[in-house]
């Protein structure tokens, strides 16, 4: 059975923005990010990704579950995305290095997954992406598993790699909270099938700090814009 | 105003060998483990030479051991031992590689899928033994012909196996793989091989437990040698003795291969948790 997921949908994304796509369940936002990825064909219709320079891949994607590999250790898994690019191991090194350093994971480089928490699991994950330096960075819904502490510690950790690398992402949520935090923009969904309802800029000052950012009344407003959306989205959920 | 009275919390351990010996040795494990075959061995010993039990066909432990003692000394058992285990090697190897690749390829294509697995379905209920008289008239009563059956009661066990890891291989690990640019080699080499070794390793064991069991029928035929003609000629000319030589340094290298194959699993499985790690024992 075919299900449209995404109906007549036209996005731009500037070059270093960062992007949060919000939208009710079943809206098509993973479809969306697995056709960014090239992990599933469009039935109609393009994406198209400038790529500024040809030896680097065109996107990276931070997954929901646990996806980084059992079988490697934490430096092999941070290298995986280098290695199949045969990026020559001075340098795989170094880039290795340079973010295991900036994820906190410097520790247990030699370390298996079945040793790391959960929240540790998802920064492997955050670094093995970081690390293969695409154009683009997907993410979906990468902290939705983790307990409330954990997420914050790690949406304020993603916001320190991003402001240092300045990276494209594509960052899809459910949460609210979590899009305000992050995004330049914030893209609301409509529900089954997938339609572009709102496309709302966040104009906070960076360096952010989540716990300011939560206390200021323009962040109460924003919620309350983007939650009554989401309320006539239809199946708000 | 009432006083407190000061509570005091003492957490003392039993301190270790104390127990005295008898104690100690009822906990080893070790002695459990031994206890009761030794037990058989006293009570068979007994009951041959009160004339209980026919010494014909349950010859007493203690000879048994003597005449083990007599093919040491003349190297006939070290030499039988030494044919059967380069029989099993070889015949492992052409048969555990073969099925782990086929197994790789056909978990992970589709289209190899449908071409390969009716043909290996079709063969696999055939009972191995019986096909070594077909094995025989192409390889001949040689040595070729032993290695022949062995890889292929092998090849069954570590396909079907790994077809099965790769079958299993969560689905998010092959996303990974083509979001990060894994070619089709790479996919095999980074995700396949390594998501399936826990079910490859487990196929192997199964193999060699199947090999065992092979290469002594196979060993009937055409040959004057291994472990397995040690026990078809013992039967021939009635020596039990050397009968129950040959069966338990069958059972002695079957459990050296599985020591070794749960070693080599800890080695190339290290990432995995173990709430029970597999026994050495």
């Amino acid at each position: 059975m075919e299900v449209t997921a995404l109906d007549n949908f036209d996005l731009r994304i500037a070059d270093g923005e960062f992007i949060c796509i919000v939208g009710p369940s079943g809206c098509g936002k993973t479809t969306l990010l697995r056709i960014l990825a090239g992990l599933e064909l469009p039935t109609a219709g393009a994406v198209d990704i400038t790529r500024r320079d040809s030896g680097r891949p065109l996107t990276s994607m931070i997954f929901q579950e646990t996806s980084i590999f059992p079988w490697l250790s934490v430096r092999h898994n941070v290298a995986y995305g280098l290695e199949m690019r045969r990026v020559e191991p001075a340098t795989r090194n170094r880039i290795v290095d340079h973010f295991l350093e900036l994820t906190g994971l410097a520790r247990f480089a030699d370390a298996y997954p079945h040793q790391l928490s959960g929240g540790m699991k998802q920064r492997v994950s955050v670094a093995r992406a970081f690390a293969n330096d695409p154009e683009i960075l997907l993410m979906d819904e990468p902290f939705a598993a983790l307990d409330e502490q954990t997420k914050i510690t790690l949406q304020q950790e993603l916001l320190k790699l991003w402001s240092e690398t300045r990276k494209t992402v594509v960052f899809i949520t459910h949460s609210i909270d979590e899009a305000l935090v992050l995004a330049d923009r914030i893209i609301v969904l409509s529900g089954r099938p997938g339609k572009l309802k709102a496309d709302i800029a966040v104009g906070f000052a960076r360096p952010r700090l989540v716990q300011e950012l939560k206390a200021d009344a323009e962040f109460g407003r924003l919620w309350h814009d983007i939650w009554s959306l989401l309320r006539t989205a239809g199946a708000a959920s | 105003m009432t006083t407190l009275e000061e509570v005091q919390v003492r957490i003392v351990g039993q301190a270790p060998g104390t127990s005295g010996l008898a104690r100690r040795l009822m906990r080893s494990s070790l002695l459990k483990a031994i206890a009761s075959p030794l037990l058989v061995l006293v009570i068979w010993e007994m009951a041959v030479r009160c004339g209980l039990l026919d010494s014909r066909f349950f010859p007493a432990p203690t000879s048994v051991f003597a005449e083990l003692f007599r093919l040491l000394q003349s190297g006939e058992l070290l030499g039988d031992l030494g044919w059967t285990t380069q029989r099993v090697a070889i015949g492992f190897l052409l048969g555990a590689i073969p099925g782990i690749l086929l197994g790789l390829a056909l978990g992970l294509s589709p289209l190899l899928n449908a071409l390969l697995l009716p043909i290996i379905g079709a063969i696999y209920p055939v009972p191995k033994i019986a096909l070594f008289p077909l094995v025989m008239m192409f390889f001949g009563l040689g040595e070729t012909s032993k290695w022949a059956i062995v890889a292929i009661a092998v090849f069954f066990q570590v396909f079907f196996s790994t077809l099965a890891g790769v079958v299993n291989i969560d689905p998010i690990y092959l996303d990974v793989a083509r979001n990060f640019g894994a070619g089709r080699w790479q996919t095999y080499r980074s995700i396949a091989l390594p998501a399936a070794m826990p079910y490859v390793l487990t196929g192997c064991q199964l193999g060699l437990g199947m090999a065992l069991i092979v290469v002594v029928v196979a060993e009937q035929f055409g040959t004057k040698n291994g472990l397995g003609f040690l026990i078809w000629r013992s039967w021939q000319i009635f020596e039990v003795r050397d009968m129950f030589v040959g069966l338990m340094t069958v059972a002695l290298l079957g459990s050296v291969l599985q020591f070794l194959m749960i070693k080599l699993e800890l080695r190339l499985v290290r990432w995995k948790s173990r709430p029970n790690p597999p026994s050495l024992v």
